[in-house]
C-alpha cells in the first residue's frame, strides 16, 4: 500500500466517523444531549443545533481543502526540479476569509445571546419556588412549606428523587453552604453552581412524568462522584398526594423518609 | 560579491557530553534551551502516567483501582504537571534555543538572568511533587478553586500550599523568560533583520512572551492571597469571603495561558509549512497582525470559564462574544497555512506530517470552542468530558502536534543528526491515530452527561466509550515510547545532517549543526523575512559537502 492510499484511507475513515456515530446513535455514543423535558433545555438543544450546521460546513469544508492538498501538491506529483509559484499574499482573499467568519461568530453570537436573553434571566412569575442547597456531598431541596428533601450522595443505589409537578414553572433558588458544588440534569437543562455567599438561580418547567437523572459538576472534594441528582415530575393531583405525605411524616414522631 | 562561505558541518561533536559542571552553570542559552526540552519531556512521561492510571480507573463504571482522595490528586497532577511543566517550559526551551539564533544574535540579552529562570523550574517542580509527601498534594484539580482549596475543607496536607509556591515561583521564572526574550528580540537583532523580516516564530514569541508578562503576575497574586487564608487567617476567598473572585483572579491568567501554549506552536507551522511546500509563507503581515488580535481578545475572555456562576446576562454576552472573536484571527492563520500549501510542492516529511495532522485535529479544536464559547450551550457542556475533550483537541491536538513537528524539525540542527524517518512515521501514525481514538469520542460522554473530574460512574451506557478510549490512550503512549526511543538512538548514531538538511529558510540553517557557541562566526547579511534562501539563491551561500 503507497502512502498516498494508506493517507487517503484514514483520513476518510477519520472524516466519515462523526457520521457513523451519529446515524448510529450508540448507547453512549450520542452526538447531541438528551432530549429536553424543559423550555430552557430546548432553546439549549436548538441553540447547539443552529451552531452545528456552520461548523460541521466548516469543518467539511477545511478537512476537503486539506485533503486536497496532501493529495494533489505533493511533490510525487511534480517534476523534478519544480519550482512552484511564489505567491505572498493576496490582500482580497485574506479580506474575504476575515469578513466571513466575522459574519458568521457574530451570527452565531446573536442567536445565543438571544437563547441567553430568554431562559438565562431571574425570573419573578413563577407558581413554585425551591431552595437547592449543596454541601459535601449531597442535595437538599427546601420547599418552602417546611418540607424537605434530603438527596444524601451514594453512588451504591439510586438518591432519593427531588420531586416536582408537571406543568408548573419551578423557580430554582440555589445555595452554597461550604464549597462550590454545580447542578445539572442534562435532559433538563445547564448546570447552575451553587457558591457559597450569594444566591444563583435557575428555573425548570416538565411537561412529562418521568425522572431524570444527573450529577454535580464542580469538583467538590473525594465524594464528588456520589453527588447523584434525581428529578421526578408527578402530576399535580400525585405531587399534592406525595406532598401531604412529606408534611404527614413531618408531623408524626418517627419521621421516615 | 562577497560570498559567505558556511563553516563545514560537523560529523558529529561532543556538546552533549560536557562536564555536569558546565551543564550546571552555562549560560548558552543553547544549553539552557536544551535543559528546558528536557525538562519538558521527562514532565511529559510523568504527567503522561498520571493520565494512564485515571484512564485505568475510568475504563470500567465502579472500578476502586485508586481511591477518589487519590484519584483527586492524580487528576490535579496531570493537569499541572503537563500545563506547567511541560507544555510551557517544553516552548520556553526551543524557543532559548531558536529565538537567538534566529534574529542572529550571540545569546540572550541577560545570560545570567536567563540561567536564574531555567534553574527556578526545578525548584518549582520539586516544590509541587513535595506536595505528595506531606500527606498528600494538590486535590482540587489544576484550577484549585476555592474554597475546596481553603484550610476549612482542605487541612489534611500541604499539598495545596506546596502547589501555591511552585506556581509563584514558576510564574516568576516566566516573567524573567519572558523580559529575556523581549529584550533579546527588540535589541540584538543582526544588521537587516527589521522588525518586518522577523521569522514568524520570533513573532510569535513576542507575543507569547507578552501575554505571560501581563498575567504572570495576577496568577502569583491569586496564590499568595491563597496562601494568606490558608496561613494567615484572611477571608478573601474563604466560603465567607468571595470564591468567584478567585476563578476571575485564575482565569485572568488561565485563558491567556491557552494561547501562551499554541501561539509558539503557531509560530513553528509558519516556519515549517514554507519549507516543505516551498513557498513563502502566504499573507505575512495579517500572520502578524493575527497573532497581535490573539493577543489582545485573550486578555478579554476569561469569564467564559465561569457562565454557571449567574453573572449578569450582559457580562455573559460580551465574555461569549470576545471569545467568538478569537475565531476570526485564528481562521486568518488557518487560511493562511492552508494558501502556503496550496499550489505548492509538498515534501512530506515527517515534520510536515505533523504539521497536517496539527491542522487536521485542531480544527476540531476551535470548532467545539465555538459551541463552548455561546452561554446557553456552555452551560450544558461546562466541566463535562465535552470540555476534556475540546481542551486536549487544542492542547494535544494543538499545542503537541506542533511540538512533535518542531522535534522533528530541530533536531538535526540541535544535535547534528536527523531523527530516525521510519520510527518517525510510525509515531506520527500512531499518535494520531491513538489521539483521536481518545479524545473523539470523549465528546459525546459529555453530552450524554458525564461530568469531568468523577472519580468513578455507576452509568453502564458509559461503559464501552469509556474503554475504548482507554485502549486508545495506551497507543498514545506508545507512540511517545517510540519518540522517545527515536530521540536516543537518532541522538547516539542517526544520519548526520549537515547546516541545512531541510533547504530552509531562516538564519539557524545558516551555522553548523549543532552551532557553535555565540552561534556565528560572521552573522550572514539579511534581506528579507527569508535570509537563508536569499543566499541560496544569490549563490552566496557555499556549503561544504556533508562528509561521508
Amino acid at each position: 500500500m503507497t502512502a498516498r492510499v494508506r493517507a487517503l484511507l484514514i483520513i476518510v475513515g477519520l472524516a466519515t466517523l462523526p457520521f457513523l456515530l451519529g446515524g448510529c446513535g450508540l448507547g453512549g455514543l450520542s452526538p447531541i444531549f438528551p432530549t429536553p423535558v424543559s423550555p430552557n433545555g430546548q432553546d439549549i438543544y436548538d441553540t447547539y443545533l443552529w451552531i452545528s450546521i456552520p461548523a460541521i460546513v466548516i469543518f467539511l469544508g477545511v478537512e476537503v481543502a486539506l485533503l486536497w492538498v496532501v493529495l494533489r501538491y505533493r511533490r510525487s506529483r511534480r517534476p523534478a526540479g519544480y519550482v512552484p509559484p511564489q505567491v505572498h499574499g493576496n490582500t482580497r482573499l485574506e479580506v474575504v476569509w476575515t469578513a466571513i467568519p466575522l459574519v458568521i461568530v457574530l451570527g452565531i453570537a446573536a442567536y445565543s445571546f438571544n437563547t441567553l436573553l430568554k431562559d438565562f434571566q431571574p425570573i419573578n412569575d413563577q407558581q413554585m419556588e425551591v431552595i437547592i442547597s449543596g454541601h459535601q456531598f449531597g442535595w437538599v431541596y427546601d420547599y418552602e412549606n417546611g418540607v424537605v428533601v434530603d438527596q444524601e450522595g451514594t453512588l451504591a443505589e439510586q438518591v432519593t428523587p427531588f420531586v416536582v409537578p408537571t406543568h408548573t414553572l419551578i423557580k430554582l433558588r440555589f445555595r452554597g453552604t461550604d464549597v462550590i458544588h454545580s447542578w445539572w440534569v442534562p435532559a433538563i437543562s445547564g448546570k447552575t453552581d451553587a457558591v457559597p455567599g450569594y444566591e444563583n438561580f435557575s428555573w425548570l418547567k416538565i411537561d412529562q412524568v418521568g425522572t431524570w437523572h444527573g450529577e454535580c459538576a464542580e469538583l467538590c472534594g473525594a465524594g464528588h462522584a456520589t453527588m447523584q441528582i434525581n428529578v421526578q415530575a408527578m402530576d399535580q393531583i400525585d405531587f399534592d398526594n406525595w406532598m401531604s405525605r412529606q408534611k404527614a411524616a413531618l408531623a408524626s414522631p418517627s419521621p421516615s423518609k | 560579491m562577497a560570498t559567505t562561505v558556511l563553516p563545514r558541518p560537523k560529523a558529529y561533536d561532543d556538546t552533549f557530553f560536557k562536564p555536569i559542571s558546565l551543564w550546571l552553570t552555562t549560560t548558552d542559552h543553547k544549553l539552557i534551551g536544551i535543559m528546558y526540552m528536557v525538562t519538558g519531556v521527562l514532565s511529559f512521561v510523568i504527567g503522561g502516567m498520571f493520565a494512564l492510571i485515571i484512564r485505568l480507573q475510568l475504563s470500567q463504571p465502579n472500578l476502586k483501582i485508586v481511591d477518589p482522595e487519590t484519584y483527586n490528586q492524580l487528576i490535579s497532577a496531570h493537569g499541572v504537571t503537563m500545563i506547567f511543566f511541560f507544555v510551557t517550559i517544553f516552548l520556553t526551551g526551543i524557543a532559548n534555543y531558536l529565538v537567538p539564533i534566529m534574529v542572529g544574535a550571540r545569546d540572550m540579552a541577560f545570560p545570567r538572568v536567563n540561567l536564574l529562570g531555567f534553574w527556578l523550574i526545578p525548584v518549582s517542580i520539586i516544590l509541587y511533587y513535595s506536595g505528595f509527601f506531606t500527606g498528600g498534594a494538590l486535590n482540587a484539580g489544576w484550577t484549585g478553586y476555592a474554597p475546596l482549596t481553603e484550610k476549612a475543607y482542605n487541612n489534611h496536607s500541604l499539598g495545596v500550599d506546596f502547589w501555591a509556591l511552585s506556581i509563584i515561583v514558576w510564574a516568576i521564572s516566566g516573567i524573567m523568560a519572558s523580559t529575556n526574550f523581549l529584550t533579546t528580540i527588540v535589541a540584538l537583532r543582526a544588521p537587516g533583520m527589521r522588525f518586518s523580516r522577523l521569522p514568524l516564530f520570533v513573532w510569535a514569541q513576542i507575543s507569547t512572551s507578552i501575554l505571560l508578562l501581563v498575567v504572570g503576575a495576577p496568577l502569583a497574586a491569586a496564590m499568595i492571597l491563597l496562601e494568606f487564608d490558608r496561613q494567615l487567617g484572611t477571608q478573601f476567598f474563604t466560603t465567607a469571603g468571595r470564591p468567584v473572585l478567585y476563578q476571575h483572579l485564575f482565569w485572568f491568567f488561565g485563558h491567556p495561558e491557552v494561547y501562551i501554549m499554541i501561539l509558539p506552536g503557531f509560530g513553528m507551522i509558519s516556519e515549517i509549512m514554507p519549507v516543505f511546500a516551498r513557498k513563502p509563507i502566504f499573507g505575512y503581515m495579517s500572520m502578524v497582525a493575527a497573532l497581535f488580535g490573539i493577543v489582545f481578545l485573550s486578555m478579554t475572555v476569561w469569564a467564559h470559564h465561569m457562565f454557571t456562576v449567574g453573572m449578569n446576562v450582559y457580562v455573559e454576552g460580551f465574555f461569549m462574544l470576545m471569545t467568538m472573536l478569537i475565531a476570526v484571527p485564528t481562521g486568518i492563520k488557518f487560511f493562511n497555512w492552508i494558501a502556503t500549501a496550496w499550489w505548492g510542492s509538498i515534501e512530506f516529511t515527517v515534520p510536515m506530517k505533523f504539521v497536517f495532522g496539527f491542522l487536521a485535529t485542531f480544527l476540531i479544536g476551535g470548532l467545539t470552542g465555538i459551541y463552548l464559547a455561546s452561554v446557553p450551550v456552555d452551560t450544558q457542556l461546562h466541566q463535562s468530558y465535552y470540555v476534556v475533550a475540546h481542551l486536549h483537541y487544542v492542547l494535544f491536538g494543538g499545542s503537541v502536534f506542533t511540538i512533535m513537528a518542531g522535534i522533528y524539525y530541530w533536531f538535526p540542527k540541535i544535535t547534528g543528526r536527523m531523527l530516525g524517518r521510519k520510527l518517525g512515521e510510525w509515531n506520527f501514525w500512531t499518535l494520531f491515530i491513538g489521539f483521536n481514538g481518545t479524545f473523539l469520542i470523549m465528546h459525546t460522554l459529555g453530552l450524554e452527561g458525564m461530568p469531568r473530574r468523577i472519580a468513578t460512574y455507576a452509568n453502564e451506557a458509559w461503559a464501552t466509550t469509556n474503554l475504548i478510549i482507554t485502549v486508545s490512550s495506551f497507543l498514545i503512549a506508545f507512540s511517545v515510547t517510540l519518540l522517545l526511543v527515536n530521540i536516543v538512538r537518532s541522538w547516539a548514531n542517526g544520519e548526520i545532517a549537515g547546516n541545512d538538511p531541510w533547504r530552509a529558510n531562516t538564519l539557524e540553517w545558516a551555522t553548523t549543526s549543532p552551532p557553535p557557541p555565540y552561534n556565528f562566526e560572521r552573522v550572514p547579511p539579511v534581506r528579507s523575512f527569508m535570509p537563508v534562501r536569499d543566499l541560496r539563491e544569490s549563490g552566496e551561500l557555499v556549503e561544504d559537502p556533508v562528509p561521508a
